[in-house]
């Protein structure tokens, strides 16, 4: 029996990556630091350039349909996929074809295979929550930090027995014979960058942020409110370039800020009554077909302002007043906004470093590089990256690139 | 066909479901379509599984479940059946939990409306047939039509995967636009860098047959069995090539800014594209093209064409690089040349950008404005340029006037379209089958698009893309031999009628129209010249082409019309003037998630409410609705994914669209409310569009009351045509 192929993350291009490997009969190990597969697509509401929701991707093959959402991914009923949720890779050594990986496995409290979502457990006790509709396993998961008086009865009445509350983490050693890193990207936090006011105000918040306020899967219902005081938004600035394009935090762009923008300033003008948008920029980069967000957006009214954003004045009211150098007229403006948001940049994820210098990798601005960056999805001798590890990047090249990675993976082994 | 009776199992999930499951097992084991009824506390897991396989073995394989989301537990189920070689393609599921118990508060209610659906899909049950799986061999030879960087990495990957390959070239040589570029970023390499390495393997590799000077005129056939007609070098008349699949890689298309007076591309030699002069560059010959002069003086103009609603509209995405990368070597090439670039924005992603700085830093001069005028004055060129941003003209010379036209699809991408059946896109690209993960497949099964003729692409995403292409056809050939199990679309050639109204509707443009040989020898009357083949085993099993079919030839072998038809009849058993129920198809891509997570959300709506899956809401006849009506609906209502995001092929919900428009019209004309059949469009992650909409279908029910078939004034649907 050969070595598994390991998959270090399980968003998007990681889930599609092991699909493809498990239809074509490689066993892979899929190894997903949190408790639900998705990584940021699970919190991005609605997705360009569909327009639709965030949580597809491509279903197996010997299923009906041309793709799955997260929840009926069904990622815990192939017997070619082991999926390992909560969980690290610590150590990689060995060689191409015999990797030794050395993982950290977090303690397994609801067994995925059992539980049914029957919702007992989470009237029993707060320790217990579903973290989306759509998370994958469709299981509830339970944080040990909560202490509750109906923890124990509800793991002893659990109809299935799913519940473990003793469950502890261990470490286990495998051998694989190809590594594929999908460990995505990260949204800067842009605490350090000051002339922004992040974390001073709760009305300064990020893309992120606002996808999650315009969700209606969120605490808000979808509904446009001001963090400070829950009273409706109605004039929303955003401001493009927060840490990217910058030599003090990351001098690339960050690629899919600009879409993700003009898709809320999208939403909020579309969908959302009388709510103003102003998008502050310095290169407004819809590339491609994108730029229907740019032109629909600019005919829906959302006010281009390309320049920088020079002072930030918080009113008494709730409200921020924001003063504007805008380029083209050469002059500096004042707006009086409700929500202030930041587009910032899109970093590598924790862990993306440590991998690099593990394997001997190359480093593309801190994401992974490729040997030849014409052939971006390898990065190895029988080591390969898909998606936004390789740089920030949209699903539809994520998908691509997670193909690109099995093809390549086959081709090695025919 | 007899009906058959079929076991019932039912879940309580773990005794957590409001329902009420005595009443469900006494009244369903009085249903003369039942075996027997089973109550398990928990199907999923092992003991309720073999209690599935011992049912199945006990009634033939007829069995339906009524449990949770089929979305989730069909797979754990065939996986269980798999391991133990159970057939288990029979099994039909009725979800009376995300669709029912947690919806509905009201037990009593949560238990009728169970009931009823299980009575409907017991119905369905009834006349299933076994799905056997088929075995198909096929050539294992894909042809790829194009031979630059994409179609090079495509033939390379797809002979790695074990096929053979002919890599058809409609120039001299192979090697596309890339062979002259000076510089690709991000990689610091040139074309020929990038190029030579697969070129020498391309060559060398005896699996891959390279044909140059060679044009495609046409294709016909299908899926492992496409004859591609062309002409050849030296050789005007046709050839033929038998191949089992097509990857599209025909590259881009450079715009040429002839009507643009403004530039006076065409008119003065020294204005020129941006493709031009990489081929200068490369070639070593940069000098003025009218007298050979040196270069010491460059503007180059951005979004010549793109981002304009005379030409283009969107965004050509490569060429600001483009024009870097060629800013960057001229500079190599003569250190004090003086580059301009006028822009509107700057367009760079991730770490191109570096490269962008690069460039600034090595003196190339960014003006953001347009051009105002170009003209010669002593032989020379001189360009006025508006600088948005210092809101001033400048005037300057220029040896050389490079212009950064749109990417545009090549030509032919059109006439290939007409016999291979892709579609196109508005900018005239090859339309992906979905945007967000099916980027490389087309609407027609068997030819993949990779690189620039599907949209503009750097080098590196070309090389990706034919990558990804090449893996999608190996899913698609598995090496010539295709298994499958035979679940889709039937044709019964006798019933055919030769409408093509399959051929011409289905969504991935799986049914053939085939040519009667001896239609002629029958009576002038009689003879249908034409008639529809389906290979099932291409079919996307959406049923399109059975909802459109006027003579019932072509149907789903899972879902036929009688099963569909006694499902709804006995769905609505008791839906009446006291009972007003809506019904509701839902297709199985976005509307059943979007159903399912306003369950897992428990989210309330009326409980006078009716589901039946369909694979697509394609699948959903005129007939179909009218027969809800007929069955005592009071009102109707089909759940599809949103506009133009058909999961199945784009079309689907589209159809289905129609079917609603027509149904309407003919309720109108029969004095019925036409507005009690209505669709609607949704997803996940907005659950509330199904909860709001089936509360509108309710909310009609019970304002346009009782219907026609309740007060017993309408005739019976097969007297309205008379």
């Amino acid at each position: 029996m050969s070595n598994p192929v390991l998959i270090i993350g399980a968003g998007v291009a990681g889930m599609t990556a092991a699909v493809e490997l498990a239809d074509s009969g490689i066993k892979t190990v899929l190894v997903e630091r949190l408790s639900t597969t998705g990584g940021n697509a699970l919190n991005l509401y609605k997705a360009f350039p569909t327009d639709d929701c965030f949580y597809c991707f491509e279903g197996n093959r010997w299923r009906p349909g041309i793709r799955k959402c997260f929840y009926r991914s069904a990622l815990t009923e192939q017997p070619n996929i082991d999926l390992k949720m909560n969980s690290q890779v610590e150590e990689i050594s060995g060689l191409p074809g015999n990797f030794s990986v050395k993982l950290d496995i977090g303690p397994q409290y609801v067994d995925p295979k059992k539980c049914t979502m029957c919702g007992l457990c989470i009237e029993k006790s707060k320790a217990f929550s579903l973290v989306s509709p759509q998370c994958q396993p469709q299981a509830v998961v339970y944080d040990p930090e909560i202490e509750d008086t109906g923890t124990t009865s509800a793991a002893e009445e659990c109809p299935t027995k799913a519940i473990n509350l003793d469950a502890k983490s261990t470490k286990k050693i495998i051998s694989v014979s190809d590594i594929v890193i999908a460990t995505g990207y990260h949204e800067m936090q842009p605490v350090n960058v000051d002339e922004y006011g992040y974390g001073t105000h709760p009305n300064i918040i990020t893309q992120l942020e606002l996808a999650r306020i315009l969700d209606p899967l969120g605490e808000t219902k979808g509904v446009l409110l001001r963090p400070s005081d829950g009273k409706p938004a109605k004039r929303v600035m955003m401001v493009q370039c927060v840490g990217s394009r910058d030599e003090n935090y990351y001098a690339y762009c960050s690629k899919i800020c600009c879409v993700f923008a003009l898709k809320h300033a999208a939403i909020l003008t579309q969908d959302h009554e009388d709510v103003e948008v102003s998008v502050v920029y310095m290169d407004i980069r819809t590339y491609d077909r994108y730029e229907k967000y740019y032109r629909d957006t600019r005919n829906a009214g959302v006010e281009y302002i390309r320049g920088r954003v020079s002072r930030i004045e918080p009113q008494d009211d709730g409200s921020l007043d924001i003063i504007v150098f805008d380029s083209l007229l050469n002059k500096y403006l004042k707006f009086s906004v409700d929500i202030f948001v930041l587009s910032s940049a899109l970093e590598p994820s924790a862990g993306s470093s440590q991998i690099i210098s593990s394997l001997g990798l190359k480093s593309a601005s801190g994401f992974i590089g490729a040997i030849n960056p014409e052939t971006e999805v390898v990065v190895g001798n029988r080591i390969y990256a898909c998606g936004s590890a390789l740089g920030p990047s949209e699903v539809p090249e994520s998908v691509t690139q997670a193909r690109a990675v099995v093809s390549k993976i086959l081709q090695s082994k025919e | 066909m007899s009906d058959k009776k079929s076991a019932v199992l039912l879940c309580t999930c773990g005794k957590q479901l409001g329902l009420s499951f005595d009443l469900l097992e006494s009244e369903l084991k009085k249903n003369n379509l039942t075996t027997s009824v089973t109550v398990e506390d928990l199907v999923c897991q092992e003991e309720g599984l073999a209690k599935i396989a011992s049912l199945l073995a006990e009634n033939e394989g007829r069995l339906v479940i009524a449990a949770c989301t089929s979305q989730k537990i069909q797979p754990r189920i065939i996986q269980y059946l798999k391991d133990r070689g159970i057939d288990g393609t029979q099994i039909q599921y009725v979800n009376i939990r995300e669709h029912s118990a947690w919806v509905h508060s009201d037990v009593d209610e949560a238990t009728k409306k169970s009931l009823d659906m299980i009575r409907g899909t017991l119905a369905r049950s009834a006349t299933s047939v076994q799905l056997v799986p088929e075995t198909k061999e096929i050539g294992n030879h894909v042809s790829v039509i194009g031979g630059g960087i994409a179609g090079i990495e495509a033939a390379l990957s797809l002979s790695n995967l074990g096929y053979h390959v002919t890599l058809m070239e409609i120039s001299d040589q192979l090697g596309g636009h890339v062979k002259h570029l000076p510089l690709v970023a991000p990689t610091g390499k040139s074309g020929v860098e990038i190029l030579s390495g697969r070129l020498e393997s391309v060559e060398k590799d005896s699996k891959i047959t390279i044909l140059t000077k060679t044009k495609v005129k046409f294709v016909t056939g299908e899926m492992g069995d496409f004859t591609i007609h062309y002409t050849a070098e030296d050789n005007t008349s046709e050839l033929t090539l038998k191949t089992s699949a097509v990857v599209m890689a025909m590259g881009f298309k450079e715009f040429e800014p002839i009507g643009m007076e403004e530039y006076r591309y065409g008119k003065n030699p020294d204005v020129i594209t941006q493709f031009q002069l990489s081929r200068m560059l490369t070639e070593g010959t940069l000098a003025r093209p009218s007298d050979g002069g040196a270069v010491k003086e460059v503007v180059m103009v951005q979004c010549v064409g793109s981002r304009s609603e005379d030409y283009k509209r969107d965004c050509s995405k490569i060429c600001c690089t483009f024009a870097i990368d060629n800013s960057l070597e001229i500079l190599k090439q003569i250190p004090d040349a003086k580059v301009r670039v006028v822009y509107m924005d700057i367009r760079v992603p991730f770490e191109n950008e570096l490269v962008y700085k690069e460039s600034r830093e090595v003196g190339v001069d960014y003006i953001r404005g347009r051009i105002s005028m170009v003209w010669e004055q002593e032989g020379k060129t001189r360009v006025k340029i508006y600088d948005s941003l210092m809101d001033e003209y400048l005037e300057v010379p220029s040896d050389l006037l490079v212009l950064s036209t749109a990417i545009l699809p090549p030509d032919g991408v059109f006439a290939l379209s007409e016999t291979l059946g892709y579609a196109i896109e508005d900018d005239g690209h090859i339309k992906e089958l979905y945007g967000k993960l099916r980027r490389n497949e087309t609407r027609r099964r068997g030819v993949v698009a990779v690189g620039a003729v599907t949209r503009p692409q750097f080098v590196s995403e070309s090389i990706t893309d034919a990558q990804a292409g090449a893996l999608i056809l190996h899913n698609e050939l598995q090496g010539g031999k295709i298994q499958a199990i035979m679940r889709g679309a039937v044709l019964n050639v006798d019933d055919c009628v030769g409408c093509s109204l399959c051929a011409q509707q289905c969504p991935r443009g799986v049914p053939l129209m085939i040519e009667q040989i001896d239609a002629e020898e029958e009576s002038e009357d009689q003879k249908i010249l034409f008639k529809a083949a389906i290979d099932t085993l291409n079919c996307h099993s959406c049923g399109v082409c059975q909802s459109l079919c006027p003579s019932g030839a072509t149907q789903l072998n899972f879902l036929s019309n009688n099963q569909m038809w006694s499902e709804i009849e006995a769905t609505l058993e008791g839906a009446g003037a006291d009972n007003p129920v809506t019904l509701c198809f839902y297709c199985e891509e976005c509307a059943v998630s979007t159903i399912d997570i306003a369950g897992t959300l428990k989210m309330e709506y009326p409980a006078s409410t009716r589901l039946i899956p369909v694979p697509c809401a394609g699948r959903v006849s005129i007939i179909d609705i009218l027969k809800a009506f007929e069955g005592g609906a009071s009102s109707v209502m089909i759940a599809a994914c949103e506009t133009d995001r058909c999961h199945v092929g784009g079309t689907g919900n589209e159809i289905a669209q129609v079917q609603v428009d027509v149904a309407r019209d003919i309720l109108n004309a029969i004095g019925w409310k036409g507005e009690r059949v209505d669709m609607f469009r949704m997803f996940s992650a907005e659950p509330e569009r199904f909860t709001t909409a089936i509360s509108e279908m309710v909310r009609r029910a019970r304002e346009f009351g009782p219907t026609p078939v309740h007060t017993g004034t309408a005739g019976k649907w097969m007297e309205v045509g008379k």
